[in-house]
């Protein structure tokens, strides 16, 4: 059934669909209003689900890591510093296999206190062996809530959902959503594997010697990289049910493309536009959409931008002293390929600063100029007297 | 340790993550401790406060279930006067009270007399002894000491006779305390149970006038207390006129409805309880009065109950003076000369000593004087069968004195004392009487180790101030009861106040506050598993009330 929702309550709607058993949260802005609408469907039974208030995000993700080594699925979300805040638990929820979902909003981190949207709360994470998508709209991140499920509980790793603040998670959009009974379909109940069970007593994550963590570790990464395909899986049985796909990653007007813009979250969505008005002019000009972060789609990645001239990598992010992280992502995935393909990377819109269509004009626009990128990075609107790059 | 060690030579034989593949019991990880904690219930300080050693934490626990009658039985095994004491005591328990760190003490006293009224309007008598025994005590004295005696002996079967100089049994409960802080009709109902004890009374008989003791018959022992029967006199001119007066006296014309007249302003001689209940006596007799005291406010003896009730009714104190001269006309009393004092070494006392300023004098003109500056003992009777040095009858901290049969307590022993003191020895004393006649071992009570500030978990309570207790309106008659105890509600607010120091009282934080799930509980009692206790000592920190000690794990 169709209804106006902002982002945030696109999620809580999700989590009633995935027939979620635990929630266990904190507040921040600009997540709150997710669990506060939880806490609704549960108060008022919509959602048959245990909600606990605890008193920090790491107490949440702890709680939530419990609550799925108990067998129940479960779920949390946070923003920011609620997300650093529960770092050491992201670690743990890895490590002890535990396919726990959470939403993270990207929100800029302080100091200075900042609460617009921006990347490095999650990308920040990357290296802890959570699974990372990156929403678009607010009928993806529904969807988006019940695949984490499918394939957290496939791979047995937890899965971050993540949508840009204010953009998504306060903005409305109309949403197509529909409840557990049908949510069954798509998503059956969970099955854990190993679990506490009273009757038959374990220790979980005892100390380990370097003879079997090494394997542990090693099987991480195999799961991890077998998601690949189960994410694909996921999104076309999706697809077959209601409809709906996005894959892995989203060509956008790339086939006969000499430039390539790419990008990840609601910058998304502009930058259709503008690869609409130049098309309009007669430039080849097309769009990456990256949706998966971890695993890293390789593949698709080389696959579409192998094809291009020029790449115009933006990120609403920062990886101080080296330039933009999905541009690092994505060089680091171009690199088997022989032909080097020049690469722009522009920083924009951190701290939540607009990126208007015309940053985006602008940036192509510089890409367009030259044959080879002038610099590693380029600070679009960055207030430099010295930079003459630079005009919005 | 397990079995022996599995060898795995592919991932695809191990499980996601590192799992135990049995039950890790065999871990005894009580092995890595070094501190250990275990349960070591200790003395609440208002109970190695209380010199009668009531046990005021059990009792208060117990009232605290609405187990009134229990409470009560329970503090008769230590006196057998709460709604005396409860009205009068100094109530050492309650300055010892270690709620006073948190916020305000714990109203003790006005507990104990709710529960001494309870007893009394519920009219609950002790039970009757055991066994009885041929043996027969003679208590001479029916003031706190031997009254206490008197009882215990009785309860433990024993034939007691009172032998009291005066027309009834109280002594300073009947003939000095004045009726506004103890009415007679609680001092009476509280000796009806030394009656329903069938013990026998011989009032009106002053042994060593009457009666020698040497004559008094075949007892089995005899407990002497006395305590102090006469005001110290001044020793000045004058001390004779009309108008003046010892403050016993007085004290015991009033509390006999004895007509004695104070006029229109009395000056009271004296810092001590006596004093106080002079001087708040003739204030009620319509005088104004001005209580003359050689020293200050803070080598007063009274209680500071007294006084501050006294300065609050409008007894006015004149410091650092002692009067030098009476001066009287037609044989009455007109002034008293003073002269002014200031405070040099200490005496035996340990308070500095009064030395009188050069040529500082003052006059107030008076229509009495009550003289109230110390009480003295009259051992006459005693001297031939036990020793007295100083006045007073030389005892062990028991009460024995030089002669065999021959037992003694209160202030007749100590000098000038508090009932709660004479209770203590009078049962100390019976005790003592007992094991002696039926030839066995005297066990006198021992305290455990008192429970310090810093074993208390303050964290656990709430502020909560002391109850208010109701008091009498300024137009009540004269000489009513001033303090009216704490209501039904007011009491079980108050008891919850209580910290339970050094008791347990089963709130469970040990159980549940072990990370290592060591600490069971089974009706009501807790148990360390020391199979698995660390030693994290979170149990002792978390326990609110101290019940918990540390040892070395050596130990």
């Amino acid at each position: 059934m169709k209804k106006v929702l902002e982002g945030n309550h696109a999620i809580s709607w999700g989590v009633q669909a995935s027939d979620v058993k635990v929630i266990a949260a904190y507040p921040i802005t600009p997540q709150t209003q997710i669990v506060e609408l939880l806490s609704e469907m549960c108060a008022s039974g919509a959602l048959p689900a245990r909600y606990i208030k605890v008193e920090s995000e790491h107490s949440a993700m702890a709680a939530v890591i419990g609550a799925a080594a108990a067998g129940a699925r479960s779920f949390t979300a946070t923003s920011s510093h609620g997300l650093l805040l529960m770092h050491e638990m992201l670690h743990w929820a890895v490590g002890a296999r535990m396919p726990v979902v959470m939403a993270n909003v990207n929100r800029a981190v302080g100091p200075p206190w900042n609460i617009w949207t921006d990347q490095n709360d999650s990308l920040s994470q990357r290296d802890t062996g959570w699974l990372q998508i990156y929403c678009e709209s607010n009928q993806e991140v529904f969807d988006t809530t019940l695949h984490a499920y499918r394939i957290a509980e496939e791979v047995v790793l937890p899965v971050m959902l993540v949508l840009d603040a204010f953009f998504l998670s306060h903005t409305s959009e109309v949403v197509d959503v529909f409840r557990v009974e049908e949510g069954r379909e798509y998503l059956p109940p969970f099955k854990p594997v190993d679990f506490l069970d009273p009757t038959r007593p374990k220790a979980f994550g005892n100390l380990t010697a370097p003879d079997l963590y090494y394997e542990l570790r090693y099987k991480i990464d195999q799961d991890m990289r077998r998601a690949l395909d189960v994410a694909r899986q996921a999104d076309e049985d999706f697809y077959r049910l209601y409809g709906r796909r996005y894959g892995l990653v989203e060509e956008y007007r790339t086939e006969d493309a000499d430039t390539v813009l790419v990008t990840s979250g609601t910058v998304t969505s502009t930058a259709r536009v503008v690869i609409d008005a130049r098309r309009e002019r007669g430039e080849r000009i097309g769009l990456l959409k990256m949706r998966m972060l971890r695993p890293f789609p390789e593949e698709d990645v080389r696959r579409v931008l192998g094809r291009a001239q020029k790449i115009a990598v933006i990120d609403r992010n920062i990886g101080f002293s080296v330039g933009g992280i999905w541009a690092q992502e994505i060089k680091a995935a171009l690199w088997p390929l022989r032909r080097h393909i020049p690469l722009f990377n522009f920083i924009a819109g951190i701290g939540g600063r607009d990126v208007t269509p015309g940053v985006i004009e602008e940036i192509v626009d510089i890409a367009g100029a030259v044959d080879q990128p002038e610099r590693d990075v380029y600070w679009i609107g960055v207030k430099d007297d010295e930079l003459s790059y630079t005009r919005s | 340790m397990s079995k022996e060690k599995r060898i795995i030579r592919d991932h695809k034989e191990m499980p996601r993550s590192s799992i135990s593949s049995e039950d890790m019991r065999w871990n005894r990880t009580g092995s890595w401790r070094n501190v250990k904690p275990f349960y070591d219930p200790k003395t609440s300080p208002c109970i190695a406060g209380c010199p009668a050693g009531e046990d005021i934490q059990s009792y208060i626990q117990l009232a605290k279930e609405e187990r009134y009658e229990e409470a009560v039985r329970l503090i008769w095994e230590s006196n057998p006067f709460p709604a005396i004491c409860g009205r009068v005591c100094y109530h050492p328990c309650m300055d010892a009270c270690m709620r006073t760190q948190h916020d305000e003490p714990v109203f003790i006293p006005a507990i104990e007399r709710y529960l001494g009224d309870y007893a009394i309007e519920h009219r609950l008598m002790p039970d009757a002894p055991a066994q009885k025994h041929p043996h027969r005590v003679a208590v001479i004295g029916g003031g706190p000491a031997g009254l206490s005696c008197a009882y215990y002996l009785a309860r433990a079967g024993f034939g007691v006779t009172v032998f009291e100089a005066k027309d009834k049994l109280g002594g300073v409960l009947r003939y000095g305390i004045p009726e506004y802080r103890l009415p007679k009709h609680v001092l009476d109902a509280e000796l009806r149970r030394l009656e329903s004890l069938g013990v026998e009374v011989r009032a009106k008989t002053v042994v060593g006038r009457d009666v020698l003791i040497e004559s008094l018959g075949d007892y089995a022992a005899y407990f002497v207390g006395i305590g102090l029967q006469k005001s110290r006199p001044l020793g000045i001119e004058n001390e004779n006129a009309g108008g003046v007066m010892p403050g016993l006296a007085f004290l015991e014309a009033i509390n006999t409805n004895r007509k004695v007249e104070v006029g229109r302003r009395a000056v009271v001689v004296g810092g001590g309880n006596t004093a106080m209940d002079v001087a708040r006596s003739a204030l009620r007799m319509g005088a104004e009065v001005t209580v003359v005291y050689r020293r200050t406010r803070n080598e007063m003896p009274a209680i500071e109950d007294e006084v501050e009730e006294a300065m609050r009714e409008g007894v006015d104190f004149r410091f650092l003076a002692t009067p030098v001269a009476i001066l009287a006309e037609n044989g009455r009393v007109q002034s008293v000369r003073c002269q002014e004092m200031e405070l040099g070494e200490p005496d035996d006392s340990g308070r500095r000593r009064p030395v009188p300023k050069d040529g500082a004098f003052f006059t107030l003109e008076t229509d009495a004087m009550l003289v109230a500056a110390g009480e003295l003992p009259d051992t006459r009777a005693f001297e031939s069968i036990a020793r007295v040095q100083n006045g007073l009858i030389v005892t062990d901290e028991f009460g024995r004195t030089s002669h065999a049969k021959v037992f003694a307590g209160g202030d007749i022993v100590t000098g000038a004392s508090t009932v709660v003191n004479a209770v203590a020895r009078g049962r100390g004393a019976a005790e003592l009487i007992a094991a002696q006649l039926l030839d066995r071992k005297f066990d006198p009570r021992v305290h455990k180790k008192v429970v310090a500030i810093a074993d208390v978990n303050t964290a656990y309570f709430l502020h909560q101030r002391r109850a208010d207790m109701a008091r009498a309106q300024q137009s009540a008659e004269a000489f009513a009861e001033v303090n009216l105890g704490l209501t039904c509600t007011q009491v079980q607010d108050e008891m919850n106040r209580c910290f339970s120091c050094g008791v347990c009282d089963g709130c469970d934080n040990c159980f549940v506050f072990c990370p290592d799930v060591a600490i069971s509980r089974e009706d009501g009692v807790y148990t360390i598993d020391y199979d698995y206790c660390k030693g994290c000592l979170i149990c002792v920190q978390e326990c609110p009330r101290g019940v918990m000690s540390i040892e070395s794990e050596a130990s």
